[in-house]
């Protein structure tokens, strides 16, 4: 009976590499991993200094302390004429929502750039063309490559550049908590939930939340309806939402 | 005779060949998915394969009666006439137990571990983690050239039936798997662009074409002799 055991042997064997490759059977993509791991455990950003449209320099982690409020944060290049535009809009829209709900003072939206040829002129002209309300949604860049890696490393935002001076990337929203960590991420698809996620986090922060308001994407697609997957093509990974896209 | 002795140092050179390849250019063949998919990780396994059949090969004095396949077969006919028929099927019943009663049962719990993992590597967080984590990337390198042999192995000790068992499985899954990605409008790995994830999907699928054709060539000799009975 040796052929029985050697059997039952690679059948554990091979089942438990994919468990392994899997993370327990939950997920296909690295993408969906790096929600799964984040959501179960916060992970503190790394120091880094951004420039911001104005021009001033600051530490990250600084300025998400001393603005105090939950951080909904995505990154993008300005040059981009595909994914970040289809995100750009998302996010507007969750302005909107924000400013909505009179939610301004307790979240607030950043897009940083990862393009190492965007200025703080660049920023603030794309700020002007998405039509950001600067109190609420701040555009930033990275001054210093190393620390730009380690940022991005973090966030689990792979940029692969491609022809014609563009970058292909991954792109999600992330909750960031104002001590400076990295607490959730959520499909882009999902403003609304990206939204609600925030709200979650304020409420352990101030206590003090109407939980009427934390309608899933009720605000921000007032018809219900999901936006189009105008920018699918480039779009990564996050298929399901899979547990990480658990409420909260 | 001749041309068995030859297997043990052309085995080893392809599998030198193909390690030196996956190894050698690492750089340019994980730079495109399709490439680490269907590029470097089957010259790793074929690297393992080559191994195997040149450690074989180098075996092969030291058990004459197993020597090549149309040896065997002459020499069974010849053996039917001659005196020495008992003592022929005596070697072959018992080479029949130690078949049946090795870890290796008609190769069937390594073919089984080589689908697993290979159905492992299709998966895009395998293809990811292997840049990123040593871990996986160790698993890549080491693991890969031992499935390599671990399947050259078993496949001398399975029967046609399990083969095609086998490697039926192996194409569905991959020639599926390879579908998903042409359909995918998201991009499933972050380090590789869409347009290649759709090229891998192709590669996969050729695979599945590729692969039994392939084996329909080598089984020639037997499927022709077959319908010529």
């Amino acid at each position: 009976m040796r052929w029985i055991l050697s059997l039952v042997l690679a059948l554990v064997a091979g089942i438990g590499t994919l468990y392994g490759l899997t993370d327990g059977f939950t997920v296909l993509t690295a993408e969906a991993a790096r929600r799964q791991a984040v959501a179960a455990q916060p992970q503190p950003v790394p120091a880094a200094h951004v420039l911001d449209s104005a021009g001033g320099v600051d530490l990250l982690t600084r300025n998400l302390r001393d603005d105090g409020r939950v951080a909904i944060v995505n990154f993008f290049y300005t040059r981009c004429v595909a994914l970040c535009l289809a995100q750009g809009s998302l996010t507007e829209r969750l302005q909107q929502a924000i400013e909505a709900e009179g939610l301004q003072h307790r979240i607030r939206l950043i897009s940083i750039s990862f393009d190492p040829r965007d200025q703080a002129r660049d920023l603030a002209r794309y700020a002007v063309r998405m039509g950001a309300d600067t109190t609420v949604w701040q555009f930033l860049s990275f001054t210093q490559p190393a620390q730009r890696d380690a940022v991005l490393d973090l966030f689990g935002i792979m940029v692969v550049p491609a022809p014609l001076g563009e970058f292909e990337h991954n792109a999600a929203f992330h909750i960031v908590t104002p001590d400076g960590r990295l607490a959730r991420i959520v499909d882009l698809d999902d403003p609304g939930w990206a939204l609600n996620a925030a709200k979650s986090f304020m409420t352990s922060a101030s206590g003090t939340v109407e939980p009427k308001a934390a309608v899933r994407g009720g605000s921000v697609e007032p018809d219900g309806s999901r936006p189009a997957p105008a920018a699918a093509d480039t779009r990564s990974a996050g298929t399901q939402p899979a547990p990480t896209g658990r409420q909260p | 005779m001749n041309r068995s002795r030859m297997v043990g140092p052309v085995s080893l050179g392809l599998a030198v060949v193909c390690l030196a390849l996956a190894l050698g250019l690492h750089d340019t063949l994980t730079g495109l998915m399709s490439l680490h998919m269907v590029v470097q990780i089957p010259l790793l396994v074929l690297g393992g394969v080559f191994l195997e059949q040149a450690w074989h090969a180098g075996r092969q004095p030291r058990a004459p009666s197993m020597a090549s396949a149309p040896a065997s077969e002459a020499q069974q006919t010849a053996v039917a006439e001659s005196g020495s028929t008992r003592k022929r099927l005596w070697w072959k019943s018992t080479s029949g137990e130690r078949i049946r009663w090795s870890y290796n049962a008609y190769g069937i719990p390594g073919l089984l571990l080589v689908s697993l993992i290979g159905a492992g590597w299709m998966i895009p967080k395998a293809l990811d983690d292997a840049l990123v984590d040593w871990r996986i990337a160790a698993f890549k390198y080491l693991g890969l050239p031992v499935c390599g042999w671990l399947l050259r192995a078993s496949l001398r000790q399975a029967n046609v039936v399990i083969k095609l068992f086998f490697l039926g499985n192996f194409c569905w899954m991959s020639a599926i798997v390879g579908m998903v990605y042409l359909d995918q409008p998201i991009r499933l790995c972050n380090a590789y662009l869409q347009d290649d994830q759709d090229w891998a999907g192709r590669g996969l699928i050729a695979l599945a074409i590729v692969l039994p054709s392939c084996w329909l060539l080598a089984e020639l000799k037997p499927i022709w002799r077959f319908l010529n009975r």
